[in-house]
């Protein structure tokens, strides 16, 4: 896409992928995200925030935020991301930009912790109520631990018998 | 009007609420001053859950993020693993998929069309809409074995063929279909309440679509042709012949004339497809499922639902689970964003019409 | 809008001279669709308790359990699917993935009771009765997640091979391998099939991976001849690979190959570790694959090892008997090699007389055995002594040896194992005509069918129900095998049927050379009597207890002087027991 030249003259972009004809990849800085989005909007004719989205890459310490852009004239997706340090993840809202960012930080902020500054709903309950763990979406939380405590050890308990315990019990035999 | 305010909560258990959601409002009088939506009443996880699972035992879930339309779900992080992992589908596999997602759409459209009659208190056609679409969840049932979650669309094509003579039997269904939208239309479409209290309600403004993303027939009630179908053509819809469907009333009456083309244009579609479907292999190799890995990478992929756009954000990391699935539908902008702004300023018993028009779907809000 | 709003409306009470769409359930019962996904069935006799569909469950609905009356056995877990119901979400990904499509859905929906415990059971153990039901979800073999078809094997063609020892399997390339091991669906049903137990499921699944520097390690875990099993081994484990009920079972044999064969140098790719040095030492009489893998973990356990062979080359029958287009030689020395860098001592051209073994017997805290078969069985007709009879053992071993061997144009094969194959073979490769001559029919040969089906292909005549009578000389420095036919005598249910002589037919058959393979039996003649009164046999075999000790305390013996079955992987098998049991007999553990 054209529009990757254009990026790489006037922002610093740290990569990029085309990964299908109407929808490409490209990685910035946060300093550069806001101007990149903006740029993105005003003369590029991509209007449309689709979506935000928060990937959690624990083992590298970073959060990655995804923006997904649509150009409704040229029919293309742009996905302009970033990495936040994952200790202290915080940035900047761009809900004034578009208003349903509101929302989709809200969720962010609830589901992985990510602060944005200047978001004035972010600490209400979205979906959560009376949370007390890590935030749920994040790679550390333990699904499994959290539904044993809070409703316990699943029925019937019997005799059951997992997979990897099948060759185990089966070789007990054989060496009998 | 009186000058205090009354703090109402509108469900989650309302018959006019479109599925567990509630809408808090402040009324003045009967007119609404200040709206918040609030979910979180359904939340099951389904991102979360698909990160721990390896990525075909996700196919049973992710089918149920959405009720009336499950295959949307699947067809979409089908489509969005095929991408990543490089497979290929067989063409006929591309039709068949089409014809469940049409199917799919024209049994929820059906749905809908009683439903928001329903919203006013017209219960007739509710039971109609719920009757007839069971005569399509029986062409489903033979088809995927379900009525419900079909389980059918999966990476590298469709489960099973077509069994024989299905074909007519889904045409069948479709002129049994036609037939029965006029008695629909004449107390739906020509029923002076319907057309009384939908003319000039919820009015969207115009500007509001491209900055707030709204998609489905709720752009398209806008006047904007905005349709995944024709603008990012997935699987047979580029050998479709068929129109974006507009309407210029931005109100929830233009809605109600979107969805009601739709259905018609559904049950062309269908005829098409029928009529113009390959023969040959529908399920292309996999991998070992066991232990199915893809490469890192990272994709959007999108398909038309009834609602609107209704978008799968997947990136992988190069291991047999999913780093992160992000289901986007439309309802997260329609039902929050602009549900509290389209609220201010309208009647109370209107309420259940707008969500209805919106399709406001919580599922999708909260996975 | 006007009036005519108002009054459409009332159209909707025409519905009041309809017919419902709704029926009476379950009064009016309605079926559901042939391809519905209704209630489990499982055929427990197809069922191999495999856990293909515990694994692919995406809810942990069903657990593998043990069931009355079905005991484990080889290729059978013994456990059964069972099914719980308040888990179950009816997906079906259970039966599109169960390897022998016993597991299948009936379109029963309707199922009343009062406790949710009968919700929980095992389908087709628990009768529930809609077993019988014949609609349904089913599997379809060719469009499925398993993969039932095996990747070929590319082979020279057969005028080519009887040219030269060349080597016949060509083996996979990197994709195919791959593809081949991805089959796997890692029930691990094969690991009771091979007497050294190898982890096939986990070696399989890092080659499916590209893992395979890992996967030759996870090999040597228990087999340091991997090369050599995943050229000639007589491969059980297929026999009971799960894919194997419906399709092809993964070509575990050459995938082994496929991996050990990627290195050229096992010491960059094998992590070893050693225990410090001990100061016992072990003598093994053999350097074939038993005696040096016993050679090889002890010395990794620290011990002093030496080991006696009395040919020029180690590798016992693996080097004498095993031909060369089977498994070439710089193979066995590669791995041979390995062994011998870990610190084992070997000396060549020692051969043992029971005056050696008293001396082994001071010098050694402990002695092992692995001396194979190397006396062939006689035909026991008369004129067998006829300088044209020759026995299938030496002349595989002269050929080995690139010794000078004269076979002529014609000869006759008698036996039907490996062996009278290995031989049939390789006088065609020598190009003589050649005919196996075998006293029962072909499908009840002991050879692996690839190799019948190989020699076939390469111009072996194969005669069934053929009796030796007598040998006679014949003119022009020939040979005449006098020979009967047989009829087979069924033996009652269980058992193979007996070949019978039949009486008062003879025929002639002259040819340059008879090569008699009907089998080896031991030499034990290297013991000492004293030693010798004290080691129990059990029909001419050494008799061994589980810790592959002889009934002489210290005296460790394996490999096929001391098993029935007499292939490399069981020698190997010994080899690794008998390590255990050196060292807890050094600990003191006589048992």
């Amino acid at each position: 896409m054209e529009v990757l030249n254009r990026l790489r003259e006037k922002f610093e972009i740290t990569g990029d992928k085309v990964q299908r004809d109407d929808l490409a990849l490209v990685e910035t800085t946060g300093k550069d995200l806001i101007p990149v989005l903006v740029y993105l909007k005003t003369y590029e004719g991509f209007k449309t925030l689709v979506m935000i989205s928060c990937v959690d890459w624990m083992e590298k310490g970073k959060f990655q935020l995804s923006y997904n852009l649509w150009n409704p004239e040229k029919k293309k997706n742009i996905i302009v991301k970033i990495f936040l340090d994952r200790e202290n993840p915080v940035f900047q809202t761009i809900y004034k930009i578009w208003p349903q960012a509101e929302v989709y930080e809200r969720e962010i902020h609830e589901m992985f912790g990510v602060n944005f500054e200047g978001n004035p709903t972010q600490d209400e309950e979205l979906i959560l109520e009376d949370w007390e763990e890590i935030p749920p979406m994040r790679r550390d939380f333990n699904t499994l631990r959290y539904s044993m405590e809070k409703f316990g050890e699943r029925e019937p308990k019997s005799g059951i018998i997992i997979r990897k315990q099948i060759s185990e019990q089966y070789d007990e035999w054989r060496r009998k | 009007m009186s000058k205090e305010e009354v703090r109402l909560f509108i469900g989650p258990q309302h018959p006019g609420v479109t599925g567990n959601m509630s809408v808090e409002v402040l009324l003045r009088g009967d007119t609404i001053t200040w709206a918040r939506t609030h979910i979180g009443y359904l939340h099951r996880g389904f991102e979360k859950l698909m990160e721990r699972k390896i990525f075909i035992k996700s196919f049973p879930l992710v089918c149920r993020i959405c009720v009336p339309e499950p295959d949307t779900n699947e067809e979409n992080f089908a489509r969005g693993l095929e991408e990543l992992a490089g497979i290929e589908i067989p063409e006929r596999a591309k039709w068949i998929r089409t014809l469940v997602l049409e199917l799919s759409r024209l049994q929820m459209f059906i749905m809908w069309y009683g439903g928001i009659a329903g919203s006013m208190g017209l219960s007739t056609p509710v039971q109609w809409g719920i009757g007839d679409r069971d005569y399509i969840l029986d062409l489903f049932e033979e088809l995927t074995g379900g009525r419900i979650y079909h389980i059918y669309i999966m990476p590298g094509g469709v489960r099973k063929d077509l069994p024989e003579g299905f074909e007519e039997r889904v045409l069948k269904v479709m002129d049994m279909v036609e037939r029965r939208l006029p008695e629909y239309d004449e107390i739906i479409m020509e029923n002076a309440v319907v057309q009384k209290r939908l003319k000039g309600l919820a009015k969207i403004p115009k500007e509001w679509v491209d900055e707030m993303g709204l998609t489905g027939p709720v752009a398209r009630a806008c006047g904007f042709p905005y349709d995944v179908r024709k603008d990012h053509p997935y699987e047979a819809y580029p050998h479709l012949d068929f129109d974006v469907i507009t309407e210029d009333g931005c109100d929830a009456w233009s809605m109600l004339l979107v969805r009601r083309r739709e259905i018609d244009l559904s049950i062309d579609l269908i005829r098409q497809i029928i009529e113009k479907m390959p023969r040959g292999e529908f399920l292309a190799p996999l991998p070992n499922v066991l232990y199915w890995k893809i490469p890192p990478g990272e994709t959007y992929v999108k398909s038309e639902s009834t609602r609107g756009e209704y978008g799968f954000y997947v990136v992988t990391d190069g291991s047999d689970k999913p780093r992160r699935v992000h289901v986007n539908g439309p309802s997260f902008v329609h039902g929050i964003t602009l549900l509290e702004r389209l609220l201010v300023g309208q009647n109370i018993a209107d309420v259940a019409p707008i969500m209805v028009s919106l399709q406001t779907c919580p599922p999708e809000m909260e996975r | 809008m006007g009036l005519k709003e108002v009054l459409k409306p009332l159209g909707a009470w025409r519905q009041i001279a309809r017919k419902p769409h709704t029926i009476l359930v379950p009064r009016t019962p309605r079926e559901a669709a042939e391809r519905y996904r209704g209630f489990h069935v499982n055929d427990l006799e197809k069922c191999i308790g495999c856990g293909t569909c515990a694994a692919v469950c995406p809810n942990e609905a069903i657990d593998m359990v043990p069931v009355e009356g079905i005991e484990p056995r080889k290729g059978d877990s013994g456990f059964r699917p069972r099914i719980d119901y308040g888990r179950c979400c009816w997906c079906g990904l259970c039966v599109d993935s169960c390897p022998t499509t016993s597991l299948r859905m009936t379109n029963e929906y309707i199922w009343v009771r009062e406790t949710p415990d009968d919700f929980v059971y095992i389908p087709g153990y628990d009768i529930k009765g809609f077993e019988e039901k014949e609609k349904g979800y089913r599997k379809e073999k060719d469009h499925s997640f398993t993969h039932y078809q095996r990747v070929p094997m590319r082979e020279l063609p057969p005028e080519e091979r009887v040219e030269s020892f060349a080597e016949v399997v060509l083996g996979y390339a990197e994709e195919e391998a791959r593809r081949e091991a991805d089959r796997c669906v890692g029930c691990g049903l094969c690991i009771a099939g091979c007497p050294d137990r190898m982890h096939i499921p986990d070696y399989i699944r890092a080659i499916a991976s590209g893992e395979y520097a890992r996967s030759v390690n996870i090999m040597y875990e228990n087999n340091p001849f991997a090369e050599l099993c995943g050229k000639v081994c007589t491969r059980r484990c297929e026999s009971y690979c799960s894919l194997g009920h419906e399709g092809d079972p993964v070509a575990i044999r050459w995938l082994k190959r496929f991996a050990t064969e990627r290195f050229s140098d096992l010491k960059e790719v094998i992590k070893v570790r050693k225990a410090e040095a001990k100061d016992r030492s072990v003598g093994i009489i053999g350097a074939g694959p038993g005696g040096l893998t016993a050679a090889y973990y002890l010395a990794l356990r620290g011990y002093k090892v030496t080991v006696y062979e009395a040919m020029p080359e180690p590798g016992g029958m693996t080097m004498a008997g095993i031909p060369k287009y089977r498994f070439p030689f710089p193979s066995l020395k590669k791995q041979v090699d390995f062994i011998l860098s870990q610190g084992v001592e070997l000396k060549l051209n020692y051969y043992v007389d029971p005056e050696k073994f008293r001396e082994l017997m001071d010098r050694h805290d402990a002695i092992y055995i692995g001396v194979g078969l190397m006396k062939p069985w006689t035909l026991g007709v008369p004129g067998e002594d006829h300088p044209n009879v020759i026995y299938a053992i030496d002349f595989l071993r002269k050929v080995n040896f690139n010794e000078p061997v004269e076979i002529g144009k014609k000869v006759v094969v008698i036996g039907g194992g490996d062996v009278a194959m290995d031989a049939a073979r390789v006088s065609r490769r020598l190009k003589a005509e050649v005919i196996v001559a075998y006293r029962r029919r072909k499908v009840d040969m002991p050879a692996d069918h690839e190799e019948i089906e190989g020699a076939e292909e390469e111009g072996v005549e194969i005669w069934e129900k053929i009796i030796p009578i007598r040998v006679e000389d014949a003119p022009e420095g020939k040979v005449k095998l006098v020979y009967g036919k047989a009829k087979m005598v069924d033996q009652g249910p269980g058992r193979r049927p007996k070949p019978v002589l039949i009486e008062g037919e003879e025929y002639e058959l002259v040819v340059d050379r008879i090569i008699v393979a009907i089998g080896q039996q031991a030499d034990l003649s290297f013991l000492p009597e004293d030693v010798a009164e004290k080691i129990e046999t059990e029909r001419g075999r050494i008799k061994v207890n589980h810790r592959q000790m002889t009934s002489y305390p210290g005296i460790f013996a394996g490999g096929d002087v001391a098993n029935r079955v007499a292939d490399a992987i069981s020698a190997i098998a010994d080899g690794l027991r008998a390590v255990k049991g050196i060292e807890l007999y050094f600990q003191g553990e006589v048992d």
